[in-house]
């Protein structure tokens, strides 16, 4: 059994596989390629972790899936965004952007000889 | 929302779980396939972007699993799992699977269907609105000593009580129902509008009676049930209205109880006429039944508080009763309708626990048998990498099946055995409710549930006692110290168990055996009865009563076939338990006491010869012993040697009834004992003359020198001869006896069968254990062979370690006895429940089956060949 990620990256990884899914129904590899591209190759999302992921998010109903057969013919499984999934997806990033603004304003003070 | 969303998906992987894995396989394949073809795209050759695109995703199946994992199932998935293990398992192994479950589902059955019995009798609410605030209100001088209310007390306390929401009276008699076809004797509940109102009963059709109906120019009214309204006036519809004569009078119908309401509050009768209160003219007689509902908020101990004071007050009043220890006290309704069933169905509650507690350890020492012989196959597991905690579960879930099996059987035992057997139970108050219903079959799968985890308990036990080291070696499969200690105890707790079902069923045969050879004082066969009353409508004067009781004596004595022909108020074994007080003019009971009182009777001259009651000292009665000559009585022997222990009883007086102003009355003499109260209850009687008892209803008492079947016939007729309208009620005297022993007889056979059940259970399960002692030291006792042991030292060595184990265990049985026995007090005769002869008996009953269960393994270690058992291993 893989090590279970911790809470805060699988949060995140739920989180960017529902922006990357904002833009357009994919299917996996292309959500991890996606992934990848967006953050500039900042993030390299373990492969394996991604499908996991997709399975949880399922459950909670935040996306749908359907095979599709693609451009060039063959049956792929497409993700689709649920309106649950629309509002999760700002919800986090709404907090996201709290969180990361708290975080930054902590990560900005300076003692007092002005070393961080 | 995403809570059904959550389910679905679940459910979804569960029951599709091969499409989802396909799926899933095809979803990764089709990943990898982009990936090589992404990175062949970027300029790698495709071999290498191949393996780089199966390297860079990890091991797929670990994935595949994680993503089972994120399904949700995988708890469900093992329960599966270990369900079809478990019953591969089972169906592996038929001989245990079906002992177990016999052997469970007996005891379940056995359990369920006394908890049923149980339930109607004892726990179920009593069938009234909030029951708890309805009370019996008794007059009550010691914490044992209760009885009836009068008149003046119901007077008092409807003027003057302030606990009750409703209070009303009850006298239960029997009556002549005539006009409706052939006459015939019902049980009657006189009742006033109070009784009604404190029970809440709806009734199906019509009124309740009404406090104007108590009025003393009212017309008289009855309200009677279906099942009467049904057989006697057309059905309930057309009940209404008509006209019921009871005893001559006639009461006009005004309502129908509901279909099956056959009692009400505990009284059982067939018609419930209006009850006119008389004004009392003294302080008794005691004859009413006082029931009352609280008001709201009031405890019984307010209530009791409120009576004693209305007690204080009436006790000046009237001379004719000076026991200033008689309280008019309150208890709860529900104690007169369960009563003293609780005890006896607690004691049979407890009984078949013991056996289905038996039941349980016998099946725990088998699974544990079946775990050690399965320790190779465990540690296989094991080493493959199975959790503690996986194969924790599995057996507990192969047991919990096992036991849910057992379940299923023993429901259907109980409700095969409640629909069979409930007419062979002892007769208790609403034992005809007890039923298999949702209650009992939860009961018998909780119970089955129970017994899974008990069950699973000794493996498990055994389990964590063991190293994760693998062991493998069938040979020593079981040999270990843990396991064998596990057994020995729970072969010493069936002994434990099974001794006090013994003790148990012993005292009661003892009992039984005691009762059936009490001496009744008389011969009973070829005794015949006829019950007759007198309506007062057509004999209101007590000389008309009298001059029809002599006539019919002197008919059946004259009667071919018959001996002897006498009167009698009621005839042995009587359980309606006529009593009087009285107080004796030469040793009075101090001020503020209360009086004696004694079984009281009223007879005729010739009863005494009919019956064959010798004449000890003085005279029985005569024709001088009228209405209007002096008050005489006749004692039994005890009755003489309890209140004139040292002097002659004849010639002596008492007044009787706590009539201080009538004239005395004077013991003419003495006669033999003979069992008027039932077998189990001291003779001491009192006899006064029919002629002084101004009695309406008697028995006509004949023996008959033919069978009894034509003399009770003759009898009817002579009945009918002289008014043709009466209705009789026949009995025969030795069947009445045989019947009174019918319910100790049903006791004694059941808790028999109980401790049969157990004393077998404990059997096999010394059998079982020491049969597989002998299995496993057979290589042992075959090189001690070889060097020369004598076969039968090898059989004593094994029946005496069998022995130790049984010795032990009965050892602590017999404590466990001693401490739970004294319960049974009140249900033996003539044995104490501590009886010791009993107890050894049992004991050595038990012991000698013990040695027998260990003799047969023992005989075959005897028999084992030595070079075979060497070799073949």
């Amino acid at each position: 059994m893989p090590p279970e990620s911790s809470d805060l990256l699988q949060g995140t990884l739920e989180m960017l596989v529902l922006k990357a899914l904002s833009l357009t129904p994919m299917h996996g590899w292309g959500i991890g390629h996606r992934i990848d591209q967006l953050s500039g190759d900042a993030f390299q999302v373990q492969q394996g972790s991604l499908y996991p992921a997709l399975q949880r998010m399922l459950r909670k109903g935040w996306i749908t899936s359907e095979w599709r057969i693609t451009e060039n013919n063959r049956r792929a499984r497409y993700y689709l965004l649920t309106r649950a999934g629309r509002r999760q997806l700002e919800a986090e990033t709404a907090a996201w952007a709290r969180a990361s603004a708290a975080v930054n304003g902590i990560l900005r003070v300076r003692t007092a000889d002005g070393t961080p | 929302m995403s809570l059904l969303t959550d389910a679905m998906e679940r459910l979804k992987g569960l029951f599709f779980r091969d499409r989802r894995d396909q799926e899933l396989a095809e979803e990764l394949r089709d990943h990898i396939e982009r990936e090589t073809q992404e990175r062949i795209r970027r300029g790698e050759r495709p071999e290498a972007a191949r393996r780089a695109a199966l390297l860079a995703f990890g091991g797929v199946e670990q994935y595949k699993e994680a993503v089972r994992d994120a399904r949700g199932i995988r708890p469900l998935e093992e329960l599966g799992a270990d369900l079809r293990y478990a019953l591969r398992g089972l169906r592996r192994n038929p001989g245990f699977t079906a002992t177990a479950v016999l052997v469970l589902g007996l005891g379940l059955g056995a359990t369920t269907a006394v908890f049923s019995v149980m339930y109607s009798v004892v726990l179920a609410d009593i069938p009234y609105p909030e029951p708890d605030r309805l009370v019996l209100v008794s007059e009550k001088n010691s914490p044992t000593n209760a009885w009836n209310i009068s008149t003046a007390d119901a007077t008092a306390i409807r003027a003057q009580q302030k606990s009750f929401e409703a209070w009303g009276e009850l006298s239960r008699q029997e009556a002549a129902l005539s006009g409706t076809g052939a006459p015939e004797r019902i049980v009657i509940g006189r009742v006033s509008a109070g009784f009604f109102k404190a029970l809440g009963v709806p009734v199906a059709r019509g009124r309740w009676i009404e406090p104007r109906d108590e009025a003393a120019e009212a017309p008289p009214v009855v309200v009677v049930t279906h099942e009467l309204a049904e057989r006697t006036l057309g059905g309930p519809d057309q009940a209404l209205g008509r006209s019921l004569t009871l005893d001559g009078i006639s009461h006009q119908v005004v309502g129908v109880l509901p279909p099956g309401r056959t009692e009400l509050g505990g009284f059982r009768a067939a018609a419930w006429p209006v009850l006119k209160l008389p004004v009392p003219v003294r302080r008794g007689p005691f004859w009413l039944r006082g029931v009352a509902r609280l008001k709201p908020g009031v405890t019984i101990e307010a209530a009791a508080r409120d009576l004693a004071s209305v007690s204080a007050r009436i006790l000046p009043l009237w001379s004719d009763f000076p026991d200033s220890l008689a309280k008019l006290t309150p208890m709860p309704l529900r104690g007169r309708i369960v009563g003293r069933a609780e005890k006896q169905v607690g004691l049979f509650a407890g009984a078949v626990l013991l056996v289905l507690l038996l039941a349980i350890t016998n099946v725990a020492t088998l699974a544990l048998v079946r775990a050690s012989s399965r320790e190779a196959e465990l540690g296989v597991r094991v080493m493959l990498g199975a959790g503690k905690n996986r194969i924790a579960r599995l057996l507990v879930t192969e047991n919990i099946l096992l036991t849910l099996a057992a379940g299923a059987v023993g429901l259907l035992l109980a409700s095969l055995a409640l629909k069979l057997a409930v007419s062979q139970l002892p007769n208790l108050q609403r034992i005809e409710n007890a039923r298999m219903d949702w209650r009992a079959a939860g009961f018998g799968i909780s119970a089955a549930l129970l017994a899974g985890i008990l069950v699973s308990l000794s493996p498990l036990a055994a389990l964590s006692g063991r190293g994760a080291g693998v062991q493998t070696d069938a040979r020593r499969a079981g040999t270990g110290r843990r396991t064998n200690t596990l057994r020995s105890i729970l072969v010493g707790a069936e002994f434990a168990l099974a001794l006090p079902l013994l003790v148990g069923a012993g005292l009661l045969l003892n009992s039984f055996v005691r009762l059936s050879r009490v001496d009744p004082g008389f011969d009973p066969n070829g005794l015949v009865a006829v019950t007759v009353a007198l309506p007062q409508g057509r004999y209101p004067k007590p000389e008309q009563q009298l001059r029809f009781w002599q006539q019919a004596e002197q008919r059946l004595a004259e009667m071919p076939g018959v001996v002897a022909a006498g009167l009698a108020s009621d005839v042995p074994p009587d359980n309606s338990g006529n009593y009087d007080n009285f107080n004796l003019v030469d040793h009075p009971v101090p001020a503020g006491r209360s009086e004696p009182a004694s079984p009281w009777y009223y007879v005729s001259a010739g009863y005494f010869k009919t019956i064959g009651i010798p004449i000890l000292d003085g005279r029985i009665f005569t024709v001088a012993d009228s209405s209007n000559g002096p008050p005489t009585v006749v004692v039994s022997r005890s009755w003489a040697d309890k209140y004139f222990p040292k002097e002659r009883a004849v010639g002596r007086q008492l007044i009787q009834g706590g009539c201080y102003d009538c004239p005395r009355t004077t013991i003419v003499g003495v006669v033999g004992d003979i069992k008027n109260l039932g077998l189990a209850v001291p003779a001491e009687a009192v006899y006064g003359p029919v002629a002084q008892s101004g009695a309406r209803s008697l028995n006509l008492v004949v023996r008959a020198a033919g069978g009894t079947a034509a003399a009770l016939r003759d009898l009817r007729e002579q009945v009918r001869a002289l008014d043709s309208e009466l209705p009789v009620q026949e009995s025969i005297i030795s069947a009445l006896f045989d019947d009174s022993l019918a319910d100790p007889r049903r006791w004694t056979m059941l808790l028999g069968a109980f401790a049969g059940a157990g004393t077998a259970l404990a059997a096999l399960g010394i059998f079982g254990l020491m049969s597989y002692v002998v299995r496993q030291r057979r290589r042992e006792i075959g090189v001690r062979l070889a060097l020369g042991a004598q076969p039968g030292t090898m059989t004593r060595f094994i029946v005496a370690k069998g022995m130790r184990y049984a010795l032990i265990g009965s050892g602590i049985g017999l404590v466990v006895t001693l401490a739970l026995v004294r319960r049974m007090a009140t249900m033996l005769f003539g044995v104490s429940p501590t009886d010791m002869l009993t107890i050894a008996a049992v004991a050595t009953l038990l012991l000698t089956v013990a040695v027998l269960a260990c003799w047969l393994p023992g005989r075959r270690a005897a028999r084992i060949r030595p070079l075979e058992a060497i070799s073949t291993e």
